[in-house]
């Protein structure tokens, strides 16, 4: 990330009246206010840690956190929709 | 640099979840972090993962550089100690991470029933092997990075989340990590506590910059 980018987002941040933009430049403060807030430092791996987060669709059955999961009525409607 | 990293780790590792940004995909890093620590105390593996991790001077990075040092001067036994007097303990724990204690000063009240209406409506369950009240602090913290995946079905649109964190997680959220930073048993738990107390404010911030 360079530091021009860095400034833009700074200054973008500082927009206090987000509601005045249109809605694709609230999004575009909002993605750079959380990159200046060091999401980034996750990036890098991790991933025993974080959980498996990665699963698309999968139930965690035995997460750690819990395995919170999709109720199996909803899950059968989504394969019915072939979501 | 990093963030394309995480997506073709994200993708690569799942073959299927498409976040809808990059941002995305590392809140729901982060809210897992922060759900399997407060779930269960890190085992040497993830212990040995989270001591790898490199902070940087942003506001999630001077935390978790923290955290990845205690996580360096420490062991698994350790840790779960702490995690038993903080969380377990005799009786009671230290701390009761759970929302419904927070905002009523009572276990298994209004909010733990407010959350389990949203859960209905959301279409999410509890795993089988989960025992405590859905508002446990991991719980609402795994749901989050689940409604940010896609693991309920597709990732939730940004104003669902926004929905679920302001009525289940901002209240006393907060609160909780301010606990935890300060509880007299938290010696690697006391950095989770600045970690998690830092990355709400900044959800919290973020979600006040879109409808």
């Amino acid at each position: 990330m360079t530091g021009r980018m860095e400034q833009e987002d700074a200054m973008s941040e500082r927009n206090t009246r987000p509601h005045e933009n249109r809605d694709g430049d609230a999004v575009t403060d909002r993605r750079g206010f959380l990159r200046l807030a060091g999401l980034g430092t996750l990036a890098g791996g991790a991933a025993v840690v974080t959980g498996g987060e990665t699963v698309a669709g999968e139930p965690l059955e035995e997460g750690r956190a819990g395995g919170y999961r999709l109720t199996a009525h909803v899950r059968q409607a989504y394969d019915t929709a072939r979501f | 640099m990093t963030a394309t990293t995480a997506r073709a780790d994200v993708d690569g590792a799942s073959g299927a979840l498409a976040f809808a940004s990059e941002e995305d995909a590392l809140r729901a890093r982060f809210y897992g972090l922060i759900a399997n620590l407060l779930a269960a105390p890190p085992d040497a593996a993830m212990l040995a993962e989270l001591a790898h991790l490199e902070g940087d001077e942003s506001d999630l990075g001077r935390p978790l550089g923290t955290l990845a040092a205690a996580a360096r001067e420490t062991v698994p036994q350790a840790v779960a100690g702490e995690f038993h007097d903080l969380f377990i303990g005799v009786g009671r724990g230290e701390l009761l991470p759970y929302a419904s204690y927070y905002l009523t000063g009572f276990l298994n009240e209004k909010p733990l029933a407010r959350l389990r209406g949203a859960m209905r409506a959301l279409g999410i369950e509890r795993g089988p092997s989960v025992k405590e009240p859905e508002d446990h602090i991991a719980a609402i913290f795994d749901m989050m990075a689940g409604l940010i995946s896609g693991r309920f079905g597709q990732p939730a649109e940004l104003a669902t989340q926004k929905a679920f964190f302001t009525a289940h997680l901002a209240d006393w959220g907060p609160y909780f990590f301010r606990d935890l930073e300060k509880a007299s048993a938290a010696r690697f738990y006391a950095p989770l506590g600045a970690l998690g107390g830092t990355f709400i404010a900044i959800e919290q911030a973020a979600f006040g910059m879109v409808e």
